[in-house]
């Protein structure tokens, strides 16, 4: 008695048949298997652009198939064009899907912890083939993310799309929103750097405001671990960005992805009567089928961004250069949070954080979610929605003032010896000095008053620089001010810069002096990346 | 649709040229980035050093006599150190470990009267593992200059001052006072502004180094032997432990000044001193 019997019934097959049928019929059975529903002869009609055949065979993977499930079998010809959609939703999801892979790869060759996590950056770049264009994919991907998803939420704001009955579309868009905002500013702590480092704790100050006392003090030891970054902060900001925010967002892009497909994509607004909705009931000739038509797009379209992506992170951009370790105890001067947060950082220095940094913030979110509950005109049509509009411009112009005043041109105020040093030798990027050629740099002391005498281009260059900013040390404060440039050999291959600033304060004639040294290395290589 | 299907295949190979363009950069890519990674290290390297490791061994690793050993010297890097503590490791383990560890022992034949602090906060010193990883890369950047000869210290030749006060001394010029003292005699590693030893410029209240010699030997408490403000800095530094600035230890500053500077040298230093009001 046989324990188990193996049966391959396709040999049956050959036997009963011959080879040639049997395996051809094989074939069938597995393309139609994995199309769900396509057979190869079908395929190949949807290459080919064929008319289909009666039943529709191209209608059956949406029907059988879990990929396509969701997808419409066919769109209004008036919402497949560019307009209305700008394909800002469709690329929103594309970025999406191109940040899990990349994201998938870093995950790799990085650990959460402090004691290392900088190091696997820098081995990240230094050690794994591919490692910095994917990096700088990632990263770029990721700008371009915010960007993309900000402008389809303008975009279905202007068209009126979150009106009745896509009110909740709308709300689980806010919620893809956060997740995207959220998920971007999680995944700046994670090289550990001093950029990393500060940018995060300016972004996660506001959670310490809270009040009363014991609110913000528990919520921000929920949030960085400890009193400030560290191990455990690391760890958590880790899982949120690899764990947590990407299940958020997949179930939250289900939800609203259901939605749209459920009330289907709006109409251009002027397209139908007001208060109508025909999304729903496309006309037969209005039809525009998903096989073969969009399919082909979304391929060519996949095609083409993942090589531009992968041309310009590896030609063009470059994600921002590793900054020392990062360090709890030296802040960086003029440290800016990651710039879809500087409203918020603008916001800030407006007035009390209480209110500023937390409650209008709060106010903002919770007034976008719920917009098309309370924005219930009925009119879809630009000529009827001067005011709402308006009021939508007003705000992009308003959140574009806030972030100006978020960056440390505006309301920071530091000693001016000090930003003349930093113009040349700032703290948050390389700058014109690190990034100055090296063999450049020849030894010396030098003043810069007398710039125009320095012995090349690139001294004379800095020295200028220098010279312009110490203007700004000139005050009926500080007069005799001064500024020199001493670059000393060091070690081999190593030169010592030292910026200085002096002064006379006028009140009672004594000197104030600033200074400041940088070591520079022949092979530095600062303002090239990496 | 055709159209699409070609651009789609062309953006395709594109993305395969890209790739392997990429591809055959990589190898130089990476070296690339190793070396710049080296040579940031060393940067940092260079500024820790300059905050923490100067008052011992000097401004550019030269040591100070009596103080610490210099590690910008040959001995370090053709092994012979090595072999006189009897380490069968290489030079950066030796130099990591002694840098991470210190050493809470005096190693044998030295006489140093403080110990070699640890550094890694493994052994519960102040420095991350990358930053006495970036002082490794330093010290060891000292190697070429080092086996070259550059590094030594120039030792004194004549006749040098002697232990006492009361002999004169030709003029001394401050300027060569305020370069001696930033040079291999450590004194500005010490002084200037570090918290080592007396701060020499005017801070807050207390005047310059200069003012307080006028006002120090004829202070109550004082028990040098000094008439004179000259002679208190001279006493100061030939015989340090003669009278010792209350706040600080005896025994830290270097007791061997009075056999390694001359008369002129000192003359400079007391001048350059006596300029700090
Ligand atoms: C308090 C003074 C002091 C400071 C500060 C100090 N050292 Fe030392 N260092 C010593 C002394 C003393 C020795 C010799 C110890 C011995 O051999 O017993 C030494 C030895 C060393 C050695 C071994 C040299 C050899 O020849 O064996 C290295 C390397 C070294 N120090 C590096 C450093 C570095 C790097 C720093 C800064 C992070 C530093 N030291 C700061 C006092 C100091
Ligand atoms: C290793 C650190 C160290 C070095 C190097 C050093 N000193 Fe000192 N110095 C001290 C300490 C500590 C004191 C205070 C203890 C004392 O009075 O002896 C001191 C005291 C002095 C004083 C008396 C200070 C006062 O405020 O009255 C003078 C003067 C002085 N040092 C000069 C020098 C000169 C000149 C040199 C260089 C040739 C030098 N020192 C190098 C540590 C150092
Ligand atoms: C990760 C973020 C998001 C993804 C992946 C995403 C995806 C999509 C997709 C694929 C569509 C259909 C195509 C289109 O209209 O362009 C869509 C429609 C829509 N989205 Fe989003 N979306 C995101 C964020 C948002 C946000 C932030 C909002 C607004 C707050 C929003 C509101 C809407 C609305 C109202 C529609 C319906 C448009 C219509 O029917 O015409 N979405 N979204």
């Amino acid at each position: 008695m046989a324990i188990f019997r193996l049966h391959i019934p396709v040999l049956d097959q050959v036997k009963q048949k011959g080879l040639r049928p049997a395996l051809k019929e094989k074939w069938v059975d597995v393309v139609t298997r994995v199309t769900a529903g396509l057979n190869p002869d079908d395929v190949r009609g949807v290459l080919r652009d064929d008319p289909p055949g009666r039943p529709n065979p191209r209608l059956t993977p949406h029907a059988e198939g879990f990929w396509l499930h969701m997808k419409p079998t066919y769109y209004h010809r008036m919402v497949d064009g560019f307009y209305p959609t700008f394909r800002l939703g469709w690329l929103s999801t594309f970025f999406g899907v191109f940040e899990i892979i990349t994201g998938i790869f870093l995950m790799i060759y990085y650990t959460p912890s402090p004691l290392v996590a900088y190091e696997n950056m820098l081995g990240l770049l230094s050690n794994v083939p591919f490692g910095q264009v994917m990096r700088d994919m990632h990263r770029l991907a990721a700008e371009l993310m915010v960007i993309v998803v900000v402008l389809h939420m303008l975009r279905t704001f202007i068209t009126g799309s979150y009106k009745k009955p896509r009110q909740f579309t709308w709300a689980t868009g806010v919620v893809l929103l956060g997740v995207t905002l959220v998920l971007s500013f999680s995944g700046y702590l994670l090289p550990w750097d001093q950029l990393s480092l500060w940018a995060v704790t300016i972004g996660a100050s506001m959670v310490e405001a809270i009040p009363p006392e014991v609110v913000g003090r528990n919520v921000n030891l929920l949030v960085r671990g400890a009193p400030e970054f560290g191990a455990n902060g690391l760890l958590r900001f880790y899982l949120l960005h690899v764990v947590a925010l990407p299940l958020a967002g997949i179930v939250a892009f289900g939800v609203h992805y259901y939605k749209v497909i459920h009330h289907g994509h709006s109409l251009p607004p002027e397209a139908e009567k007001v208060g109508e909705d025909t999304a729903k009931r496309v006309p037969m000739d209005s039809r525009v089928y998903f096989m073969p038509e969009i399919l082909t797009r979304e391929l060519w379209y996949v095609s083409a961004l993942v090589a531009i992506l992968f041309g310009a992170a590896a030609f063009l951009y470059n994600a921002p250069a590793l900054e020392p370790h990062a360090n709890p105890l030296v802040t960086p001067l003029h440290t800016t949070a990651p710039w879809y947060f500087l409203w918020l950082q603008g916001l800030l220095k407006v007035g009390d954080k209480v209110v500023w940094g937390l409650i209008v913030p709060g106010l903002l979110t919770g007034l976008l979610l719920v917009l098309p509950y309370l924005e219930v005109g009925p009119s879809r049509r630009y000529g009827d929605r001067r005011i709402g509009l308006s009021a939508g411009a007003l705000s992009v112009a308003a959140l574009a003032v806030l972030s100006y005043m978020g960056t440390p041109y505006y309301g920071v105020t530091t000693s001016p010896d000090q930003e003349a040093v930093a113009e040349l030798l700032p703290q948050t990027h390389p700058g014109p000095l690190r990034s100055a050629p090296w063999e450049d740099l020849t030894l010396g002391s030098y003043e810069a008053a007398a710039w125009s005498s320095a012995p090349n281009a690139t001294l004379q260059d800095l020295l200028h620089e220098f010279n312009t900013s110490l203007t700004t040390v000139l005050s009926p404060d500080r007069t005799d001010v001064a500024g020199v440039i001493v670059i000393e050999d060091w070690q081999a291959d190593l030169k010592k810069v030292t910026l200085r600033v002096t002064w006379t304060n006028v009140a009672d004639g004594s000197a104030g002096e600033f200074s400041e040294s940088v070591y520079l290395h022949r092979d530095g290589r600062y303002g090239q990346g990496a | 649709m055709k159209a699409q299907i070609a651009l789609g295949m062309l953006a395709f190979l594109a993305l395969i040229g890209v790739l392997v363009v990429v591809a055959i950069g990589e190898p130089e890519r990476m070296a690339e980035v190793t070396r710049a990674f080296e040579a940031r290290q060393i940067e940092t390297g260079a500024s820790l050093f300059e905050a923490n490791c100067r008052p011992c061994h000097g401004p550019q690793g030269q040591g100070i006599q009596a103080v610490a050993p210099a590690l910008n010297a040959p001995d370090l890097f053709d092994g012979s150190r090595l072999a006189a503590v009897g380490f069968g490791g290489t030079l950066p383990d030796y130099v990591r470990g002694v840098v991470a560890a210190g050493r809470p022992v005096p190693s044998a034949g030295t006489n140093y009267p403080q110990r070699m602090p640890a550094w890694g906060q493994e052994y519960g010193g102040p420095l991350r593992s990358d930053q006495v990883d970036a002082l490794v890369a330093y010290v060891l950047n000292w190697e070429a200059r080092a086996l070259a000869g550059g590094g030594a210290p120039p030792t004194p030749s004549g006749p040098t001052v002697g232990a006492d006060i009361t002999v004169a001394l030709p003029p001394g010029d401050a300027q060569r006072g305020k370069a001696l003292s930033e040079g291999g005699l450590g004194c500005s590693g010490c002084h200037i502004l570090a918290p080592v030893g007396p701060a020499w410029l005017a801070s807050g209240t207390e005047p310059g180094i200069g003012t307080r010699a006028e006002q120090r030997f004829q202070a109550a408490g004082y028990s040098g032997k000094a008439d004179s403000a000259e002679q208190y800095l001279f006493e100061s530094v030939v015989a340090p432990n003669a009278y010792i600035e209350p706040g600080y230890q005896a025994n830290i500053m270097p007791l061997n000044f009075a056999d390694r500077l001359s008369s002129q040298d000192m003359a400079d230093l007391i001048a350059y001193m006596l300029s700090l009001k």
